[in-house]
């Protein structure tokens, strides 16, 4: 996607790029759990990505699925869970 | 077409087809969510020149418009598009139409969209809001490589004669 930044005004646009509180793919909050989902907890985890990238882990598996290539939906880097 | 109608609101009497639809209503209820939490945020930080709203109370298919960007030669002229979402949304793109006619190089006469965000360039973060804002840039700056519109293609070099065209045309088919 092609985005000439022409003038800065600093409102809080591509505020989800840099939304620590929710997770990109679904839009729900990370103290909650993905849509497909009842209830927040451990039936839902967080994962993270080699690129420090954080999903419901539902969610990011299945964009992989959804992908020819493995990549992060926020980086398009190669994706690799973070075992830390 | 039938799969992208909520079965919220189609009829689901077939009782063979049941098991088939608690699947897809699962599917459906996520991509419900997604897709309120998006209008939700539309409604609340509206951008300059770009709205968007679903269409009936079925979630799936939104119109948006665009306004011509300023200083370009579609500037003042306002586009109405349709955005139908799949099943798989975000996980596919949505569909998207110009409703309203548009002289474009990257348009071609249905309205379709050459746009790669919106085929092979697609992630699950880009949303209504990006998909309009990258168009109406599109509109700006066209890839004239790969034309779908020919003649637009040859006459945008030209930017005072194709200003007059696109401004004929726009005023010829705007109601239609
Ligand atoms: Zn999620
Ligand atoms: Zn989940
Ligand atoms: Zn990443």
């Amino acid at each position: 996607m092609k985005v000439t930044v022409k003038s800065w005004t600093g409102v809080a646009t591509w505020r989800w790029v840099a939304n620590d509180d929710n997770c990109g793919i679904c839009r729900m909050p990370f103290d909650s759990c993905c849509p497909d989902c009842k209830l927040p907890g451990d039936d839902c985890p967080l994962v993270w990505g080699a690129c420090s990238h954080c999903f419901h882990i539902h969610c990011i598996v299945k964009w992989l699925h959804s992908q020819p290539q493995q990549q992060c939906p926020m980086c398009r880097q190669d994706w690799k869970f973070n075992n830390k | 077409m039938a799969q992208n109608i909520n079965p919220h609101y189609a009829s689901s009497s077939n009782p063979a087809k049941q098991n088939e639809d608690t699947i897809k209503l699962k599917d459906n209820h996520a991509v419900s969510k997604r897709l309120q939490k998006e209008l939700m945020e539309l409604m609340r930080c509206a951008d300059k020149g770009i709205s968007a709203f679903p269409e009936s109370e079925n979630l799936f298919k939104w119109i948006g418009t665009i306004n011509g960007p300023q200083e370009t030669v579609y500037a003042g002229h306002k586009y109405k598009l349709s955005l139908e979402f799949p099943n798989s949304y975000p996980y596919a793109p949505p569909m998207v139409k110009f409703i309203t006619p548009c002289f474009h190089p990257n348009v071609d006469t249905c309205g379709l969209i050459c746009l790669d965000i919106l085929k092979d360039k697609w992630t699950a973060l880009y949303d209504v809001r990006t998909v309009l804002l990258s168009i109406q840039s599109l509109l700006a700056e066209p890839n004239t490589h790969s034309p779908l519109n020919q003649q637009a293609s040859y006459l945008w070099p030209n930017q005072p004669a194709y200003k007059k065209y696109v401004d004929e045309f726009y005023n010829k088919h705007r109601d239609s």
